[in-house]
C-alpha cells in the first residue's frame, strides 16, 4: 500500500536502512573527503576576514554626506583602485575634534591605500589631506584564536572522560573521532569554497562542537539501550542491534536536525538575502554546513566506527560468531525457530546473507568457542544453563 | 509526579527573575529602560579611546612586538571589566585603539602604564605650590617639624609592625596632615641638608634626544634662571631670598612635558615646579629605573627618590584585600628573585645604608621611607619598620574600587610601552539598527518555522513546544537584562544568533521526548502510561546531551577571552534555562495532558498516527513485552 513508502516507514521507525553493513563505503568516502580537506588546508588555506588578517582604516570628514552614501562611495572607489577590496565596517565617530566617518576595509598595500585616498578625495570633492588612512591590526588577535583552540582541546579531553564514564571507552573514541571528522570536513568545505573566516565563523564552529556530540550521544544512547545484555541471547549481532538503533532513532535524528536547521536557515536567508555580508550570514553558513555534516557523521560514521571497535572486543566477537552459527543452523533446518516473526524481519536485511556466509566458514571451530563463552556467563541470573540448545528452547 | 508543584516552582522562578529585572540595583528609568538588555559594540556603538605610544622622551615609535604585547595587556585589563566584548586594535605604528560598548565609559585607567617602582625616599619637600608665591605662607612648617604629627602616621605603622611580615605604608591621606614631617623640612632643615652628597649625581648619562630638549628648555627659561636652578643644592627657600624667586619664576610656566626632561635634582630643588605640574608629566617621564626621580604624593608632597631597586616585574600577584582595620589595601606577593630584592631594599631603608636618606625624608621612628611609585606618582610611602622577608601591602586612602583597580593594573603587568591617552570619542554601531532588526526577524522566522513544523508533525503536542519555547525565550531575556546590569554581559549580534540557535536546539529535547513517547506507544502502551516511562528514558538522554553542551560552554568561558567568552556565556545560559523549562514545564504539562481524553485521539495528539496499525498487533505485543 501507499503506507509503506519511505516516509511512513521512517515515521514508524522501521526504515530498514542498512547503514552498518555498508560501513566500508562510509569509511572510504569519509577518508577521501578528509584527504581532500587536508590537502585543501595545505594548498589553499583559508580566506581570513579583516578581524584576523588586519586591514586599513580611512577617516573621512562627516561633511561629505550621510554614512550610507559615504560607505557606498568608498566601496566603489575601492573596487576601482584595489580589486577585491571592500568596506567591512563603517562607523560615525564623534568627539570634540569634529565628526568623521571611519571605514575599515580589507587589507591594502601602501600604494593601493594612497591611490584609494586620492581617489576618495576627488570623488568627495575635498582635499586629500582631510582624509587620513592607517593600517589596523587584527581585532581578533592571535590570542583569542589560540585561547579558543586551547578551550577546544580541554573540552575534548573532558568530554572524553565524561563519555567514558557515561558509556564506555569505545563509544567515547567513536564519538570523539566522528567529532574531529566533522570539524575537519566543515573546515574543509570552508577552505575549498573559500568562504571568508570571521569571528562569527569561529563562534559557529564552536557551537557545532556541542551540537555534533549532542547528536552522537542521542544515537549512542539508543545503541546502548538496544545492546544491553545482547550476549544473553543469540538473535542479533552487535552490528545488527546498532543498525536497528540507527533506524529507530533516525526519525529522531532527522527531526532534531530539521528543528535545529530551521532557525539556522532563517538566519542564513535573512543574513545573505536581505543584508548581504555580515555576522548573520557568516554564522548561519557555518552552522548550516556544520549541522548538516554533524547529522551525517553521527549516523554514517560514529555508529559504524563504534561497531568496528566493538567487534574487536572478545566477548562481542564470540557472540557474533554464535549468532551467525545459529543462523546457518537455522537455515539448514537443524533447529526450528520458536518465534518466527523476528528471524523473518531480520532476513530482509541484505547484510545478513553476506555476514552469515562469512561466518559460515569457521562454524565448526565456533561451536566450542560459543560453548566456553556461554559457560562463562553461567553466573548471570537470567543467563540460563551452559547448554546452548536448552538456552534456545527457553526463549 | 506532582505536576502542580513543579509548575509552581517555575512560576516562582519567573516572579523572582522579573522582580530582579525591574527592581534590582542599577535598574532605573521607565518601564522600557528597565527592560533593555545591554547591547554590544556592533549594535549600539560605544566609547573609543586612542592611546598614543610615547615610548621614551626621544620620540621614537615602539617596536611592533612591544606594541602587540601592550595591546594584549590592555585587552586583558579591558576584559577585566566584565563580560563585555571590547575591541582592542593597534593602528599605524604607535596607536592602540580601544572600543568598549556603551557611551561615555571612562577608559583613562586602561592605558596607564602602571609602571610600578619601589624607590627609597631621599628627600622630601613641599610641592603644593604654596611656597612658589614669594612671601605669603611663611610659617606652617616650623610647628610641623617640631612634632612630627603623630596622628597621621602612628596608626597605620602600629598596625603593621606586629605582623612582622607586612610592610604597611602610612597612608598620609592628604587631609589628615599625614605628611607632616616633610613640609617642615623645606623650611627649616634645608641649609644643613645641603651637605648631603646627592647633588653630585646630576652627571648621569642622558639620552641624546633628552639632551636636546633640555637645551630647548634652557633657552626658554633663560640662562640666568637655568644657572640659578643648577646651582641649587637643596630646595630653595624663596622666603629668604626674594630675588631667587624672581629668577626661578619662568620654571612655573613650563609645560609638564618640558619639566619632565629636567634633571631630577632640578625638578626637586626648584620650588616653582609644583606637584600639579609634576603629576601632569607624560607617563614615561620617570620610567628609567637607573635614574633618580622626583614624584609627588597626594599632590602636595614632593619627593626626591633614589634609583628603583624593586620593579613591578618583581611582583608576582596583587590583590585588593581588607586589612585588620577594615580599610582596603593591596597585598603584594613577590616572585622568587623579587622577594630578595625587596628584602634588600627594606634592609637598606631600615639601616639607612647606601644612598642615605635625608633627615627631611625620615619617618617618625627615624627610619627611611620607601615610596611605592606608580607611573609618575607616589601611591604611598611607608616608613620601613623592619627587614621584610615576606609579602607586603600597599596602603593608601583606597576604597574597594580603587584598590581593585590598582591590584588589577599590577597583576596584569606593566605595559612595555607607555601611552598618552588621546581624546575619548563616541562611536556609532558598526552594524546598527538594521542588523538588530534583521537578527530579530530571523529569530522570529526561525521560531515560526520550528513551530509550524512541530504542529505539522506532532499536532496538538506542538502547542507544548510552542509554549515552552516562549517560556525559554522569556527566561533568557530576563536573565540577559539582569546579568547585563550585574556583570556587564553585553549582547552582540553573534550572541543573538547564538541564542536563536540554542532555542532551536532547545526544541530538540522535545523531539527526543516525543519520539520516545512514540516508541513506547508503538510497543503497545497506552499513552497515559507511556508518558512517565518515556520521560524517565528521555530524561537520561536529554541530560547527557545537555551536559556536553554545558561542558563546552564552561570550558570556553573559563579559557577564552573576548567574544568567545561572551558567546560561551550565552550558550551556557541558554542551555541551563532550557533544562529548567524541560524539567519544570514540559514534563508536568505532559503528565497533565496525558490525563485528558484528547491526548488519546489520533487527530489531536499526533501520536495517534502510530496507533491504528499497531492496534491489531497490540495483544500479542504486550504479552511479549511483559515476558521480556
Amino acid at each position: 500500500m501507499a503506507k509503506t513508502g519511505l516516509a511512513s516507514r521512517l515515521y514508524a521507525g522501521e526504515a530498514g536502512l542498512d547503514v552498518i553493513g555498508r560501513r566500508k563505503l562510509w569509511f572510504g568516502v569519509a577518508g577521501a573527503l578528509i584527504l581532500v580537506a587536508v590537502l585543501s588546508f595545505a594548498l589553499r588555506g583559508f580566506s581570513l576576514g579583516i578581524e584576523f588578517a588586519g586591514g586599513n582604516s580611512f577617516q573621512v570628514p562627516a561633511s561629505v554626506g550621510t554614512l550610507d552614501d559615504a560607505e557606498k562611495t568608498v566601496d566603489t572607489v575601492l573596487a576601482r583602485t584595489a580589486a577585491g577590496a571592500e568596506v567591512v565596517t563603517a562607523q560615525k565617530v564623534g568627539g570634540t575634534g569634529g565628526d568623521f566617518y571611519e571605514m575599515r576595509t580589507t587589507q591594502l598595500d601602501a600604494e593601493q591605500a594612497n591611490e584609494a585616498k586620492a581617489e576618495m578625495a576627488r570623488v568627495f570633492g575635498i582635499q586629500a589631506d582631510q582624509i587620513s588612512g592607517n593600517q589596523v591590526s587584527e581585532a581578533w588577535g592571535s590570542q583569542v584564536t589560540s585561547r579558543a583552540l586551547l578551550g577546544l582541546v580541554i573540552f575534548v579531553l573532558l568530554v572524553t572522560v565524561y563519555l567514558v564514564l557515561r558509556f564506555e571507552w569505545r563509544m567515547a573514541a567513536a564519538a570523539v573521532s566522528s567529532l574531529f571528522m566533522n570539524l575537519i570536513l566543515t573546515a574543509g568545505i570552508y577552505s575549498l569554497v573559500g568562504f571568508e573566516v570571521t569571528p562569527s565563523t569561529i563562534i559557529g564552529f564552536l557551537t557545532i562542537l556541542g551540537f555534533a556530540l549532542y547528536d552522537v550521544v542521542v544515537v549512542f544512547d539508543k545503541v546502548q539501550e538496544n545492546t544491553r545484555g545482547i550476549t544473553a541471547n543469540n538473535n542479533q549481532t552487535y552490528g545488527e542491534a546498532a543498525n536497528l538503533a540507527i533506524n529507530q532513532s533516525l526519525m529522531r535524528s532527522l527531526n532534531t536536525s530539521v528543528v535545529a536547521l530551521l532557525p539556522v536557515g532563517g538566519l542564513l536567508f535573512i543574513g545573505a538575502g536581505l543584508l548581504g555580508a555580515g555576522t548573520l550570514k557568516d554564522l548561519g553558513l557555518v552552522l548550516f554546513v556544520g549541522m548538516a555534516v554533524a547529522f551525517l557523521t553521527s549516523i554514517l560514521l560514529a555508529t559504524p566506527l563504534l561497531v568496528l571497535l566493538k567487534n574487536y572486543e572478545p566477548r562481542i566477537q564470540a557472540h557474533n560468531k554464535r549468532v551467525l552459527a545459529r543462523r546457518t543452523a537455522l537455515a539448514k533446518g537443524e533447529i526450528t525457530p520458536k518465534g518466527a516473526a523476528r528471524p523473518a524481519a531480520d532476513a530482509d536485511e541484505p547484510v545478513d546473507v553476506d555476514a552469515a556466509l562469512a561466518g559460515a566458514a569457521p562454524k565448526v571451530g565456533a561451536r566450542p568457542a560459543g560453548k566456553r563463552s556461554t559457560g562463562a556467563r553461567g553466573g548471570r541470573p537470567a543467563g540460563g544453563g551452559g547448554n546452548r540448545p536448552g538456552g534456545a528452547k527457553r526463549r | 509526579m506532582r505536576p502542580g508543584r513543579q509548575l509552581a516552582v517555575l512560576g516562582l522562578i519567573f516572579v523572582v527573575l522579573y522582580l530582579l529585572v525591574f527592581f534590582s540595583g542599577g535598574a532605573s528609568g521607565g518601564f522600557k529602560d528597565r527592560l533593555e538588555p545591554r547591547l554590544g559594540l556592533d549594535l549600539v556603538g560605544g566609547t573609543r579611546m586612542t592611546l598614543e605610544a610615547t615610548n621614551s622622551l626621544d620620540g621614537r615609535p615602539p617596536t611592533a612586538e612591544n606594541l602587540e604585547e601592550a595591546r594584549q595587556i590592555i585587552e586583558n585589563r579591558v576584559n577585566a571589566y566584565g563580560v563585555a566584548e571590547a575591541e582592542v586594535v593597534t593602528e599605524g605604528n604607535r596607536n592602540i585603539v580601544i572600543s568598549l560598548p556603551g557611551e561615555n565609559r571612562d577608559l583613562t585607567d586602561v592605558g596607564s602604564a602602571a609602571e610600578l617602582r619601589f624607590r627609597k625616599v631621599l628627600k622630601a619637600a613641599d610641592g603644593s605650590g604654596a611656597a612658589a608665591a614669594p612671601a605669603p605662607t611663611p610659617t606652617p612648617a616650623p610647628s610641623g617639624s617640631a612634632s612630627p604629627a603623630p596622628s597621621g602616621s602612628a596608626k597605620p605603622s602600629g598596625s603593621a609592625s606586629p605582623s612582622g611580615a607586612k610592610a604597611t605604608a602610612s597612608p598620609s591621606a592628604g587631609g589628615q596632615g599625614g605628611g607632616a614631617p616633610a613640609p617642615s623640612a623645606s623650611a627649616t632643615g634645608s641649609p644643613s641638608a645641603s651637605a648631603a652628597p646627592s647633588s653630585s649625581a646630576s652627571a648621569e648619562p642622558v639620552p641624546a634626544g633628552v639632551e636636546e630638549q633640555r637645551k630647548a628648555v634652557e633657552q626658554k627659561v633663560g640662562a640666568a634662571a637655568w644657572q640659578a636652578a643648577s646651582g641649587l643644592q637643596a630646595p630653595a627657600d624663596l622666603t629668604a631670598d626674594p630675588s631667587l624667586a624672581d629668577k626661578l619664576k619662568p620654571f612655573g610656566a613650563l609645560s609638564p612635558r618640558e619639566i619632565a626632561v629636567l634633571p631630577a635634582e632640578m625638578q626637586f630643588n626648584v620650588p616653582t615646579i609644583t606637584c600639579a605640574q609634576l603629576d601632569q608629566r607624560p607617563p614615561a617621564s620617570i620610567k628609567d629605573e637607573k635614574q633618580k626621580a622626583v614624584a609627588c604624593e597626594d599632590g602636595v608632597q614632593k619627593y626626591l627618590l633614589d634609583v628603583a631597586k624593586v620593579l613591578g616585574t618583581d611582583v608576582g600577584d596583587a590583590n585588593a584585600v581588607l586589612d585588620q582595620t577594615s580599610s582596603w589595601v593591596v597585598s603584594l606577593d613577590f616572585k622568587g628573585g623579587g622577594q630578595e630584592k625587596w628584602t634588600n631594599l627594606t634592609r637598606e631603608a631600615f639601616n639607612n645604608e647606601g644612598q642615605a636618606c635625608d633627615q627631611t625624608a625620615l619617618g617618625q621612628d627615624g627610619k627611611c621611607r620607601v615610596a611605592v611609585v606608580l607611573d609618575n606618582k607616589v601611591v604611598s610611602s611607608p616608613e620601613i619598620q623592619g627587614v621584610l622577608t615576606g609579602d607586603s601591602q600597599i596602603t593608601g586612602s583606597f576604597d574597594n574600587k580603587a584598590a581593585s583597580a590598582l591590584a588589577g593594573q599590577l597583576r596584569y603587568g606593566a605595559l612595555p610601552v607607555t601611552f598618552e591617552p588621546q581624546e575619548q570619542q563616541n562611536v556609532t554601531a558598526t552594524l546598527g539598527a538594521s542588523h538588530l532588526r534583521a537578527g530579530l526577524l530571523a529569530a522570529g522566522i526561525g521560531m515560526l518555522l520550528v513551530i509550524i513544523y512541530s504542529f505539522f508533525y506532532y499536532r496538538l503536542l506542538g502547542s507544548v513546544i510552542f509554549l515552552s519555547l516562549v517560556l525559554s525565550g522569556l527566561l533568557v531575556f530576563g536573565a540577559l537584562v539582569f546579568l547585563g546590569r550585574q556583570i556587564g554581559f553585553t549582547l552582540t549580534l553573534a550572541g543573538i544568533a547564538g541564542m536563536i540557535v540554542s532555542l532551536g536546539v532547545a526544541a530538540d529535547s522535545f523531539v527526543i521526548y516525543f519520539e520516545r513517547l512514540k516508541d513506547e506507544i508503538r510497543e503497545g502502551r497506552s499513552p497515559r502510561s507511556a508518558v512517565p516511562r518515556a520521560w524517565i528514558r528521555a530524561r537520561r538522554t536529554i541530560i547527557s546531551a545537555n551536559a556536553i553542551t554545558i561542558m563546552s560552554a564552561v570550558v570556553l568561558y573559563i579559557v577564552s577571552v573576548g567574544a568567545v567568552k561572551g558567546f560561551a556565556f550565552a550558550l551556557g545560559l541558554a542551555t541551563v534555562l532550557d533544562l529548567v523549562v524541560v524539567f519544570l514545564f514540559r514534563h508536568p504539562i505532559m503528565t497533565m495532558f496525558a490525563r485528558t481524553r484528547a491526548f488519546l485521539s489520533p487527530r489531536v495528539s499526533g501520536l495517534g498516527r502510530i496507533l491504528p496499525p499497531a492496534r491489531s498487533e497490540q495483544a500479542t505485543r504486550t504479552s511479549r513485552v511483559k515476558e521480556a
